[in-house]
């Protein structure tokens, strides 16, 4: 299952095949409809589509001569599950990253004081400027 | 009309709405993330392209980040090795693609194996936009690469910060009892 995610996210990562799944999204369709909408050979599609079989994102009929394309949910799903533990760790973060800043705010101020203060102590010695 | 011209307009329109799809910066596969920070956008830029800051936020509550380096150009390097709660060690390595100060930051991450060889490779593309002393930071993840581990490593990260969380509400089920 573990090797088939990795072939999911290769399969996805192209716009075509992107394409292809999001017609796929509204029903079935066979290679020639598939093909319609893109400036592409019938062979350059069946590649395509053949990468998306392989990576277990659609299914192929066999009763009928015209073996209709559809959508497999699965390998969507093990995505999905995938990048959601991503989006966890980034959620995780910023929340640390808001506190942080907030202390950096804090700290900014206190340096903008040092710095008015350092200009002015090669001259005299005076509280620093608000 | 011939019978090619009537297909190829129909093929035109059904083009245009695909290849709108197809185009679009993120699909539903790509992870985007949208946080408003009450700080301006140079500070909060600042946060992420000065070690001694990113060190401090960079990875799940209770992490720390013993390795934390970084070349800030375009090819130059970040490597964090992260520290979980439970002593585990997560080691990363970036490249920058883009570098538009305070405004983009685009990297790519690489997780990496006990030999160093990268597991996963997201394209990440950061975003800083400031409205009235408040950024509206947008973080947009491409997953460039993935291997069989990556997702082991992903869910083993993350057990790393829940357990702490369990262990927490354990102790609170026990005391209400």
């Amino acid at each position: 299952m573990n090797d088939r995610l990795s072939e999911t996210f290769g399969a996805l990562a192209d716009p075509t095949r992107r394409a292809i799944l999001a017609r796929l999204a509204s029903g079935e369709a066979s290679v020639t409809e598939l093909s319609e909408p893109f400036a592409m050979s019938m062979p350059a599609i069946s590649k395509h589509l053949k990468v998306l079989e392989r990576a277990g994102l659609i299914a192929r009929g066999r009763e009928a001569q015209w073996r209709p394309c559809r959508l497999q949910a699965g390998p969507l799903q093990d995505v999905a599950g995938w990048v959601e533990h991503y989006r966890r760790f980034w959620e995780e973060s910023f929340d640390r990253l808001g506190d942080y800043l907030q202390e950096l705010k804090r700290e900014d101020a206190g340096n903008k004081n040092l710095k008015s203060k350092t200009k002015e102590s090669r001259h005299v010695r005076r509280p620093g400027k608000k | 009309m011939s019978a090619d011209q009537v297909r190829n307009s129909a093929a035109e329109s059904s083009a245009n709405k695909i290849s709108a799809n197809a185009k679009t910066e993120s699909s539903e596969w790509d992870l985007v993330i949208t946080r408003v920070f009450d700080a301006p956008r140079a500070l909060v830029f600042k946060a992420w392209t000065e070690t001694r800051h990113l060190a401090q936020w960079w990875g799940p509550k209770g992490f720390t980040n013993p390795v934390c380096e970084m070349d800030l150009r375009v090819g130059g390097e970040l490597r964090i090795h992260m520290r979980a709660p439970d002593g585990v060690v997560y080691p990363m390595t970036g490249v920058f693609e883009e570098i538009v100060a305070p405004e983009r930051l685009v990297f790519v991450s690489s997780a990496l194996d006990g030999d160093g060889k990268s597991m996963f490779d997201i394209l990440n593309t950061v975003l800083f936009a400031e409205e009235r002393g408040k950024t509206t930071l947008t973080l947009q993840a491409r997953v460039i690469t993935a291997t069989a581990q990556a997702p082991q490593y992903l869910k083993g990260m993350e057990m790393g910060w829940t357990q702490s969380l369990d262990r927490l509400e354990e102790k609170l089920a026990t005391m209400s009892d």
